[in-house]
């Protein structure tokens, strides 16, 4: 305390706040350090442009797309079946608008805006973890330096969506509405599954509505004497329909990123039936378990700890991140790694039950930070379980 | 400012203000959901991304050719064989063009006609046993001019003749071939995956 109240006193600033800005910038270079060894140890050419563009797998070519070149119209060109459609446009308009401004390639800008995007999620989850160093210490290098970092260090929707989910959560915390309300308006026009964050304002708004000792069956009245409540619930999926709006004037098709599922070969399914097939793809040889395997258990963890939120009485995270895992598990098991560990209410929980003890808490470090070169060699190789 | 930090004077102004803003956001939702919901599309559109009544997206594509000529659906032909692709092929590769989906689509340019045409097409079935043959069903400009089994993993060549009437005043040969037994990739995959012949080489000519 003596050596906080010098450095408050020579400078002005609390050391929690330097600690606070310091801890994810140390884990974003470690990060930056880390991934670059695990590139370099597999590349023959190992300089900092092919750095940028190695991570840039999977979906990232659809959004480098988008970046530079816009949505198609229909017919699509090159007579192909698969549009743009469905990615969704913030994130690839925010990149296309730094590109007029700096010279660089898309691609390096994009890695850069995530890179921010990954530090100021972290400094906006702060607030959100009740200023438990130990577990913001153990969140901050999950995203940064930790075995899923590349998500964050190249050309995916994840940085941002997780940033304006943990804006969401810290306006609903703080109760301002209309500011969790335009969160997930923009949440809405990042990714079709931001939309359902809008049940995470509703029930924050009733859990209100409850501690002011109103009833059940009074809160639609409640709420309907609360215009600025209505505006907050009534923004939340403007991202969509402006897309909506968007894909209709330039392809006749407001749903157009659902119908173009069609043509990735994605079907309707029960997905307790996708789980249960992932888990029993058992492998051909050996005992490392098949990628399906893979996706199929950090679904479940994914879902699991959406329970343990709904425990902790978190209800509207819970539901917006059950939710948020069960839509895309209604078609397969793709992607699913991805969106679990893109959704920023499980993996601060997971900070949170981590840093329980001390032990638990370097442990958990240490596994972060040697299993960040190998699962980003396993990203670079296209492991299809991180795809 | 908080809503409850409102004075008397300014909460009506600000209500009325309040509620004709989520009036707006409310209209222009709905208006937006009444255009997605009645897509402005192509019947082509409507059929592959809408309805799903088919797997093979009709495109704009006309190959040119000369009766008389076969065409090398193997990767030696490439070239020429590609552009005569509308649908439902994937490839071609070594060992012929392999179908995709329920059904496949060639269409050709073809010099005004006389008389009828035979066409000869060489192609292999996709099996897995106990599945050892695939029908096809194969229809010139929309009328139906051959229906037949191919069995095992051989190439058969299938010849058949194509009338004039179904010919007659029309610039462009339209071919499609429906696969009534395609094979699913995996039981829950799409069926825009299926898979039945792997053709090889195609051939017209004047009767």
């Amino acid at each position: 305390m003596a050596v906080e109240d010098v450095a408050r006193a020579k400078s002005g600033i609390p050391l929690t706040v330097i600690g606070v800005a310091a801890v994810p910038l140390l884990f974003l270079l470690s990060g930056i350090a880390i991934r670059y060894a695990a590139f370099a140890s597999i590349s023959p050419d190992p300089n900092l442009a092919a750095y940028v563009r190695a991570f840039c797998k999977w979906d990232c070519s659809w959004y480098v797309g988008i970046s530079e070149q816009g949505y198609e119209s229909f017919p699509i060109p090159g007579h192909s079946n698969v549009g743009r459609w469905g990615f969704f446009p913030l994130y690839p308009m925010l990149v296309a608008a730094v590109r007029t401004i700096l010279p660089f390639s898309t691609i390096a800008i994009a890695t850069a805006a995530s890179l921010a995007c990954g530090y100021l999620s972290c400094l906006v989850a702060w607030p959100l973890m009740d200023r438990n160093m130990r577990a913001y210490v153990l969140y901050c290098a999950f995203l940064l330096s930790g075995p899923f970092s590349f998500y964050f260090a190249t050309f995916l929707t994840e940085p941002l969506f997780v940033l304006l989910t943990s804006c969401l959560f810290l306006a609903l915390k703080r109760s301002n509405h209309l500011a969790a309300g335009l969160s997930c308006a923009l949440l809405s026009a990042t990714r079709v599954v931001g939309v359902l964050a809008v049940f995470a304002i509703v029930i924050r708004m009733f859990e209100e509505h409850r501690a002011k000792g109103g009833s059940f069956i009074g809160f639609p009245r409640w709420l309907l004497g609360r215009p600025d409540l209505i505006i907050a619930i009534l923004i939340s999926p403007a991202g969509l329909f402006a897309y909506m709006l968007y894909l209709y004037v330039t392809v006749g098709d407001g749903f157009a990123f659902i119908h173009v599922q069609r043509a990735f070969g994605r079907v309707a399914g029960n997905p307790l039936l996708f789980l249960w097939e992932g888990l029993s793809y058992h492998p051909g040889a050996g005992w490392q378990p098949t990628a399906p395997q893979w996706s199929a258990l950090t679904a479940i963890i994914g879902l699991a700890l959406a329970a343990v939120l709904a425990a902790r009485r978190q209800f509207g995270a819970a539901l917006f991140c059950a939710m948020a895992l069960i839509l895309p598990l209604t078609s397969n098991l793709a992607s699913i790694v991805r969106y679990v560990v893109g959704l920023a209410p499980l993996t601060m929980l997971t900070a949170v039950l981590l840093s329980i003890s001390k032990a638990t808490s370097v442990a958990a470090l240490i596994v972060f930070l040697i299993t960040c070169y190998f699962m980003t060699v396993a990203w670079l190789g296209g492991y299809l379980a991180l795809v | 400012m908080r809503w409850s930090e409102l004075t008397e004077s300014t909460r009506p102004a600000i209500l009325a203000g309040g509620y004709a803003l989520a009036g707006a956001l409310a209209a222009a939702e709905i208006a937006i959901l009444a255009l997605a919901l009645s897509p402005n599309v192509n019947d082509d559109y409507r059929a592959y991304y809408i309805d799903k009544t088919t797997t093979c997206l009709n495109r704009d594509a006309v190959g040119r050719y000369t009766p008389g000529r076969t065409v090398s659906f193997r990767s030696d032909g490439a070239r020429e064989a590609t552009t005569m692709m509308v649908c439902g092929w994937s490839g071609p590769v070594a060992d012929g063009t392999h179908s995709l989906g329920e059904s496949s689509r060639l269409r050709l340019a073809l010099p005004p006609l006389r008389d009828r045409l035979r066409a000869t097409l060489e192609m292999a079935a996709v099996i897995r046993p106990p599945q050892t043959w695939q029908r096809i069903v194969v229809s010139a400009n929309g009328t139906e001019v051959y229906r037949g089994t191919l069995s095992g993993e051989v190439a058969t060549t299938v010849s058949f003749v194509i009338p004039h009437a179904v010919l007659a005043g029309k610039a462009t040969l339209d071919m499609a071939i429906d696969y009534p037994d395609g094979i699913p990739q995996s039981a829950d995959a799409s069926n825009i995956y299926n898979r039945a012949i792997k053709l090889r080489s195609f051939r017209l000519d004047t009767l």
